[in-house]
């Protein structure tokens, strides 16, 4: 096939038309997104095409019952898949429109800019809680002067500064677990990662840190993209955008059933399973 | 429940007058008669047979008053809770028993080893070397302080060689995880199987007769890393492993490299247990003796380059005086002893207090 000029030109037009359409809608351009990734530890395939897109500045969230594969699926959006042995994957994980798992990319980088936030607190517990917030920047060799304005400001948007502020040199382990919990987001943050995945992080956590932790999100959606593994239905209605629902069946692997916007997943689902467990009839 | 019930308030005062209690201590009458009893009843008998009978008193302890404290709870308790109850009794009475035993023991080695010490003790049995004194000389002139010199010399060549090779085994073990995995784990375990004789003879047949190393500091050194290599690698990989997942993996999604993890995550929260390695690693060589006979010999003299001459240590010294035959020579020997033991007992003084120390104030 040959284009001619006028095409060219034609084709021109209309990106600089989609740019307009993004940038004054604010959005809606892709950050990450997988096609057709299917995910195995050893010989038993876990994750079957799994493809979704992650828009920029938005909230994901990842639904369905236990072992739907929905952990599984947010380590390999950062790499952490591969450290199990026997994992391998097929299929492509796209950030910024380039394969993550291109031979010339270096995880380190990777992991980088796509932070991870665990259902497990996971302080540090060789260092003080200031420490565990500028351990990110030690860690992954970045320099930075302002360490102060750092501290305060990630675990501002932790919503951890308050209770914490006093005794940024104590233990970290001293914390309770939602505080550990809050401190080891702060810390994500502190490397300004573009997007930061969550697995489960309120799991372990009482109602009132779970709210402040949603509160984070909420605030952080509107500089980063947010990928949250959540058992709480409620929770994925009020912080994320967009909801993909993952079901496993009977030792077949997990694959999305159904995904789109929350408002759609949990007011009209087109899938008779994806109502039965937003209602919380199986799962 | 059929209504919903909430606090009374008048009632706080009422309440606030309760005590705690422990009743889950409260004992019946009969109970403590029988308790009392089964103690009563064996120790009446054996203090008869203690001072009545020709029965050599370690036996008495051993063989008769163990068994018969043991029958003694079995029977108080089937008489209080029925016979289910006198397996339990049996297994804490034979646990304290053996824990008091074991005691009596080490106890005994503790008291012999202070009392005997202690004679020798001196300024000058610490501080003097024993360049100009004989076997025979008397207590007050001479010392072994030429030998804890060389013990300090020749540990802390070893643990300066050992701990670092040791540490980075156990690291290659538990964080590289190679392929060569199985079989440096086999090697390190198959090493802490070495007579320390025979690393003694392996320094001396390849570093001594061939003209590469005197007897000295340093070949002792050589021949005790050989010996500590092993405990602090194990110990140290025991540890290693200790260190949950959840940090290795919250550091790596943090943009850290490999090495990164290792240095200042994993190491860090294990920390306590890596200095536990090293001492280990230093308890199980500094008493050695076999390795310092082949590769250290012996000196009268203070002897601080660890390159030049042989050296005396404190199990040489303790080794040489005990076979002479005068009084004040074995007195030394055990005053070197309890020199050991007091060296030992200070390191790990120093690692419990370096290793309770925690991040922060």
């Amino acid at each position: 096939m040959s284009t001619t000029e006028s095409d060219n030109v034609r084709i021109q037009d209309v990106q600089e038309l989609e740019q307009q359409l993004s940038a004054s809608t604010g959005a809606l351009t892709t950050e990450m997104e997988t096609r057709d990734l299917s995910v195995w530890f050893g010989k038993r395939k876990v994750l079957e095409g799994v493809g979704i897109q992650f828009q920029k500045n938005s909230v994901t969230a990842l639904i369905g019952p236990s072992g739907c594969g929905k952990s599984t699926f947010i380590r390999t959006l950062n790499r952490l898949h591969e450290l199990i042995p026997g994992a391998a994957l097929a299929g492509q994980v796209l950030y910024e429109g380039s394969d993550i798992y291109s031979a010339e990319v270096d995880p380190v980088h990777i992991r980088l800019q796509i932070g991870m936030v665990f259902q497990k607190p996971n302080p540090f517990p060789s260092m003080t809680i200031r420490g565990n917030v500028l351990s990110g920047l030690k860690l992954s060799g970045m320099k930075r002067s302002n360490h102060d304005d750092i501290v305060e400001q990630t675990l501002t948007s932790a919503g951890l500064w308050n209770e914490v502020k006093d005794r940024l040199n104590h233990a970290a382990g001293d914390l309770s677990g939602g505080q550990q919990q809050r401190l080891v987001i702060a810390r994500a943050l502190a490397v300004n990662p573009h997007v930061l995945l969550m697995d489960e992080p309120c799991s372990a956590l009482d109602p009132g840190s779970t709210l402040k932790i949603e509160e984070t999100i909420r605030e952080l959606s509107k500089e980063i993209t947010i990928i949250i593994v959540t058992h709480n239905m409620q929770q994925a209605v009020r912080v994320a955008d967009n909801t993909a629902f993952f079901l496993a069946t009977d030792g077949n692997p997990g694959h999305v059933v159904e995904q789109g916007p929350t408002t759609e997943i949990f007011g009209n689902p087109r899938d008779q399973r994806t109502l039965d467990y937003v209602n919380g009839r199986f799962g | 429940m059929s209504a919903t019930i909430t606090f009374d308030e008048t009632r706080s005062d009422e309440l606030s007058d309760q005590r705690p209690q422990a009743p889950w201590g409260r004992r019946t009458a009969s109970f403590r008669t029988v308790v009392i009893l089964a103690i009563l009843i064996p120790a009446a008998i054996v203090t008869m047979l203690w001072w009545y009978s020709e029965i050599p008193k370690p036996v008495i302890m051993v063989a008769i008053y163990l068994p018969l404290q043991v029958v003694a709870a079995m029977a108080a308790a089937v008489a209080v809770r029925g016979t289910k109850s006198a397996i339990d009794a049996v297994i804490i009475v034979s646990a304290i028993g053996a824990t008091i035993f074991s005691l009596v023991v080490l106890i005994s080695v503790l008291w012999s080893i202070i009392t005997k010490g202690l004679e020798a003790m001196s300024t000058a049995f610490l501080f003097q070397n024993n360049e100009y004194i004989s076997p025979s000389t008397p207590l007050e002139y001479g010392g072994l302080g030429h030998a804890v010199v060389g013990t300090v010399l020749i540990v802390g060549i070893s643990a300066l060689i050992a701990v670092p090779l040791g540490v980075m085994t156990a690291v290659y073990i538990t964080e590289v995880r190679g392929r060569a995995v199985p079989y440096v784990r086999f090697f390190v375990q198959a090493m802490s199987g070495v007579p320390s004789v025979v690393a003694g003879l392996f320094i001396l047949t390849t570093l001594i007769l061939t003209g590469a190393l005197n007897q000295s500091a340093f070949a002792a050194g050589l021949a005790y890393a050989i010996l500590m290599l092993p405990t602090v690698a194990r110990t140290a990989e025991e540890v290693l492993k200790l260190v949950p997942d959840d940090l290795r993996t919250g550091a790596l999604a943090l943009g850290s490299t490999r090495a990164r993890v290792v240095l200042r995550v994993v190491v860090p929260a294990a920390k306590t247990g890596i200095i536990t390695a090293a001492i280990l690693g230093v308890a199980r060589v500094v008493g050695e003796t076999a390795p310092l006979l082949l590769t250290a010999l012996k000196n009268d003299k203070t002897v601080l380059n660890p390159f030049s001459d042989p050296i005396s240590a404190l199990p040489t010294y303790i080794f040489d005086n005990v076979a002479q035959p005068y009084p004040d020579a074995v007195i030394r020997a055990w005053g070197a002893a309890l020199t050991l033991m007091i060296i030992v007992a200070v390191l790990f003084t120093l690692t419990r207090l370096l290793s309770t120390q925690r991040p922060g104030k």
